[in-house]
């Protein structure tokens, strides 16, 4: 029956196959292209659980909301990394010469905008007269204001173990055998935009497995919890922001996130890091932006301002949020000193576990910015100083020895940025301080044993330590630059709120070097390449000596016409990680290598529908010298009729990997505001449909559901998610009102 | 005989039992191509890919033979009819692979249909027989088969065929075994009037790895083709020929694989019409 529906849905997709003519408008297709690319090769990078909506609501904004091209918000697109310093100093070079831009067609005119430029950015960007100038009034805003309510629902269909019935007694016994709450997903979000100058809005969200007000559990879980039990939304975020009023460049209260220089000292949020493209190395601070999204990980809550005159700006901020801890208690014979043993990342609250370790501590930031720039000279000075309410002290181990431990970090760095003519020079330098934590007096007598089983026999003073990025690109012709990039990070260097440039996810015990390259050698032909080479100055996680590796990438890519572009790319990575023989002794790391192969092209069936075919290998050689291959393949079609309020989305695709180690990561179409990219190994098949129906003008439905079948299993997942049964259905509903 | 011995070797230790091999590129010029054919048109597209017959203006008949590793115990035969209607083309196809002993047979009923320059969409209703000498029983099941192609440009054609998409199975044998589901996508690419090259990638889920496949055509001589191709997985080398005239085509090509040896390929098509 299940296999008819398949049938069923996949001729209804062939049925719609009705060529018809319309006018080529304004489509985001080339801009998507690129985010699908990018958050891919951030997905291989190992940032699989990314929560990617934290990283494109920039981009979503930027295509619901366009900047002006006769106005200084333009430099927004080169923070997104949509065009370089380079095209932007063009862009400016062009209105200073010829004045404000009339069209957009105008350019394509412009110095330095090829062809995969222009499609890129104008779905994005609007021409309008300047009213950054313009008074708010109160009436403006409420007769000219956007508001915005998403609300969206998720479930994988078939019953995860986790959610599997169970007594209390066998809870209580195991009580991390199960989620609590019910396996939905449901996230609402409203926004409010007034001309991009005031925004607002709030998040609510809860993850499945989590308990919403429907849930009941038991008395003596229940009593179990305590004062953590907690029913309903588990995330609950809210944003006020506003920008351009006077001498307040922009200001926050709320949830927000921070980025300034090139992410050494501060950069809250996520950014793309390697798997930008080689001209977006050189990262470009975006200062303060609301966070709208439900990540309930890296982000600050609390106020920020940045106030600027002439030359000079300066922001001051400060954060206060609670975070998720293991907490542990060590006793002593007159008190009992509590401390963290490990900082919770996921945002999950589904498990009593979960629970107990939810918002246990309070984390507070305070800090700042002063920025000075000239017309091509740019320099910054960033410092912030963090606080936890119980101290942090990890699970004593030889990797993580030179991780943040203690209660306070101070930290602090100078970015630099220049960018003349046919140079860029980019660079930042930044240390850090931890004041460790107050050592509890030795205590005589039997718990003298307790007290010495401490790590690393109370936390002193560390530091301090220093990292420091230098980089340079250069553009020799309008259809090439390169860049290179050193960068060094002490083996001590500790920052909670850091996101630079860098191999792994970690700015932290690190060197190397990074070579790319950017080419458009004919019409119609583009190359993008790099090499990168690192060292792991100390141990990492299972990799039991100082490390090394290598990351080379080749993309080369080509338009057959307007509508039809294909590439190919190449990518070979080699790291170290511990032996996994059993026969030795001391596991030594020894070097492995992931190499993979895509081939990928879009096109388009007459007007209306769009299709695209991917193929990739991927293989992995083991530290045995056994080999395992991953192939993936799929079709796409996308039935997306010019003028008409719906369409439709369909992808067939089949995969064969042995193992997990040859996972092949496949970007997925979602509804709007969702991301997936699910990795794939074992053998079988995977199907989607995505559908989205406009009702009136202001309502937006989409709803999706899709399969992975599996052929050589007899369950799915492991642990909690594990689904007795060959195959996972994952349903989505969303509803967008628009006002 | 000692091939015939490696040769079963080979195929019971590369795949599961009922590794059913009749999805297999069918045509003189596919064979001669590496196997490269899910962009082509023609008749025998109706077997490749049957987005590929949406153009066929004659009304044609086509016999293929295929001696594999010259063994006639591994031969395939074919045969194919097409109609061109106002509503689309419509095709019967019967392909034969093995010999009285061991042999599987697949009949199928295609309709192609022409939605202009940019997509052209076929589809194959498949029965399938296998039969096992001896006693052993016969086996049958049914599954379908799906393609579209696209003249993108006006030198680019791309192609994506699927086979048994949703993986229906031969449900009287012991485990219910799964027929495979092959999928290919490619292009073809016109570089001048008279030369073409073709590429394409299939992944056949019985099998380990993937099959990459190009090939080359070259019109010599006035309706006389000459034609090359490469195939990986196995890895094979084709040459062949093809000489075409209004209401006859004939294509031969042979297949060289390193340790099976060679192949030879025969096809044949008749057309009538204007």
């Amino acid at each position: 029956m299940k296999r008819l529906v398949f049938i069923i849905l996949s001729l209804f997709v062939v049925s719609f196959a009705k060529a018809q003519i319309a006018i080529d408008t304004l489509s985001t297709e080339a801009l998507n292209n690129l985010l699908i690319e990018q958050v891919e090769r951030l997905a291989e990078d190992g940032d699989e659980d990314a929560d990617y909506e934290d990283l494109l609501e920039n981009y979503i904004f930027l295509c619901e909301n366009p900047v002006n091209l006769n106005s200084e918000e333009t430099m927004r697109l080169v923070e997104l990394h949509l065009i370089s310093v380079f095209q932007y100093e063009e862009l400016q070079k062009y209105r200073r010469f010829y004045g404000n831009f009339m069209f957009l067609d105008e350019l394509e005119m412009v110095e330095g905008f090829d062809e995969q430029t222009v499609a890129i950015i104008r779905p994005v960007v609007c021409i309008e007269k300047d009213q950054s100038k313009d008074k708010i009034t109160l009436n403006k805003m409420a007769r000219y204001g956007k508001h915005q309510l998403v609300g969206r629902y998720e479930q994988v269909l078939e019953r995860q173990q986790g959610y599997a019935p169970i007594d209390d007694s066998t809870l209580l016994a195991k009580p991390n055998s199960r989620y609590l709450g019910s396996p939905q997903k449901l996230q609402f979000k409203y926004t409010y935009n007034y001309r991009n100058k005031i925004r607002a809005g709030f998040t609510l969200e809860k993850d499945a497995g989590e308990m919403f007000f429907t849930d009941k559990v038991s008395d003596t879980i229940r009593a179990l919890l305590g004062k953590q039990y907690q029913r309903g939304f588990d995330f609950v975020g809210f944003h006020l922001y506003a920008k351009d009023l006077g001498i307040v460049k922009a200001a926050v209260l709320g949830d927000y996130q921070l980025a300034f220089g090139q992410g050494l000292t501060l950069w809250s949020g996520m950014s793309f890091g390697k798997a930008g493209a080689g001209s977006s190395v050189m990262k470009q601070g975006r200062g303060i932006t609301p966070k709208g999204s439900a990540s309930e990980y890296a982000f600050m809550r609390g106020a920020a301002v940045t106030l600027g005159a002439g030359a000079f700006s300066g922001t001051i901020f400060y954060s206060n949020r609670l975070v998720d801890a293991n907490i542990s208690v060590t006793d002593t014979l007159e008190s009992e000193a509590e401390f963290v043993s490990s900082l919770q990342e996921t945002g999950y609250h589904r498990t009593i576990g979960e629970l107990q370790d939810r918002h246990a501590i309070r984390q507070q930031i305070v800090g700042g910015h002063l920025a000075f720039a000239i017309a091509h000279f740019e320099v910054g000075y960033t410092a912030h100083h963090t606080w936890l309410s119980v101290p942090l002290e990890l699970k004593p181990s030889h990797y993580n020895q030179f991780y943040f431990q203690g209660q306070r970090l101070s930290n602090q760095g100078v970015d630099f940025k220049y960018v003349k003519g046919k140079y860029a020079v980019f660079g930042e330098m930044a240390m850090s301080f931890n004041h460790g934590t107050k050592t509890p007096e030795p205590v005589e007598g039997p718990t003298q044993a307790q007290t010495a089983f401490r790590p690393f026999d109370g936390l002193r003073a560390q530091g301090p330590a220093y990292a420091g990025l230098i980089g340079l690109t250069v553009k020799p012709a309008g259809y090439l630059n390169f860049t290179i990039m050193y960068r060094d990070y002490g083996k001590a260097y500790q920052n909670l709120y850091s996101n630079a440039f860098g191999e792994g996810s970690r700015n932290q015990g690190q060197r190397g070097i990074y070579l790319g390259v950017e080419a458009a050698p004919a019409p119609y032909w583009n190359i993008l390449a790099y090499a990168d080479q690192f060292q792991f100055t100390w141990l990492t996680s299972q990799v039991n000596a100082p490390s090394r590796g290598h990351d080379y990438y080749l993309r080369v890519s080509h338009s057959f016409n307007r509508r039809t572009q294909a590439y190919l790319q190449f990518r070979s990575k080699t790291k170290m990680k511990n032996s996994t023989d059993a026969f030795v002794f001391s596991h030594y790391p020894i070097f492995y290598t992931k190499n993979a192969v895509r081939f990928n092209i879009n096109y388009q069936l007459g007007w209306d529908i769009h299709c695209a075919n991917k193929a990739e290998y991927a293989h992995y050689r083991n530290d045995d010298g056994s080999n395992e291959h991953g192939y993936f393949l799929c079709q796409d079609i996308a039935y997306k009729p010019e003028n008409k309020p719906y369409s439709l989305t369909f992808r067939y695709a089949i995969f064969d990997a042995k193992d997990y180690n040859a996972r092949i990561y496949a970007y997925e179409n979602d509804v709007l505001y969702s991301f997936s990219v699910p990795a794939l190994y074992g053998k079988g098949m995977r199907v989607y449909l995505l559908g989205k129906v406009k009702l009136f003008n202001a309502l937006t439905l989409y709803a999706r559901i899709g399969r992975t079948i599996y052929s050589n299993r007899d369950d799915v997942g492991s642990g909690l998610t594990l689904i007795e049964g060959n195959h996972k259905t994952d349903v989505k509903a969303e509803i967008i009102w628009k006002l | 005989m000692k091939r015939l011995l490696l040769l079963i070797t080979l195929i019971l230790s590369t795949s599961s039992i009922f590794a059913y091999d009749i999805i297999h590129p069918i045509g003189g010029r596919a064979a001669a191509m590496g196997g490269s054919s899910v962009a082509s048109q023609g008749l025998w597209a109706m077997q490749n890919n049957p987005a590929g017959m949406a153009h066929l203006d004659k009304i044609s008949l086509g016999l293929y033979y295929e001696n594999r590793w010259m063994l006639p115990e591994t031969a395939y035969k074919c045969g194919a009819f097409a109609l061109p209607t106002k509503f689309g083309t419509l095709g019967l196809s019967f392909n034969q692979f093995g010999s009285s002993k061991y042999n599987e047979n697949k009949f199928g009923l295609a309709y192609a249909k022409d939605f202009g320059r940019y997509l052209q969409i076929g589809l194959q209703l498949d029965y399938l027989l296998l039969k096992i000498g001896n006693d052993y029983g016969k086996f049958n099941a049914v599954t379908f088969e799906l393609g579209i192609q696209s003249h993108v440009t006006d030198k680019l054609t791309l192609g994506t065929y699927i086979f048994n998409p949703v993986n229906f199975s031969f449900e009287q044998t012991l485990n219910h075994e799964k027929l495979p589901i092959v999928f290919r996508f490619g292009m073809a690419y016109q570089f001048t009037k008279d030369f073409i090259g073709q590429c394409e990638i299939e992944k056949n889920t019985d099998l380990e790895g993937v099959s990459l496949r190009g090939g080359l055509e070259y019109e010599a001589v006035k309706n006389l083709y000459i034609r090359a191709g490469v195939q990986t997985n196995p890895g094979i080398l084709s040459f062949g020929l093809g000489y075409g005239i209004r209401f006859a085509q004939i294509n031969v090509a042979a297949q060289l694989h390193n340790e099976l040896g060679a192949s030879v390929q025969i096809g044949m098509i008749f057309s009538i019409g204007k």
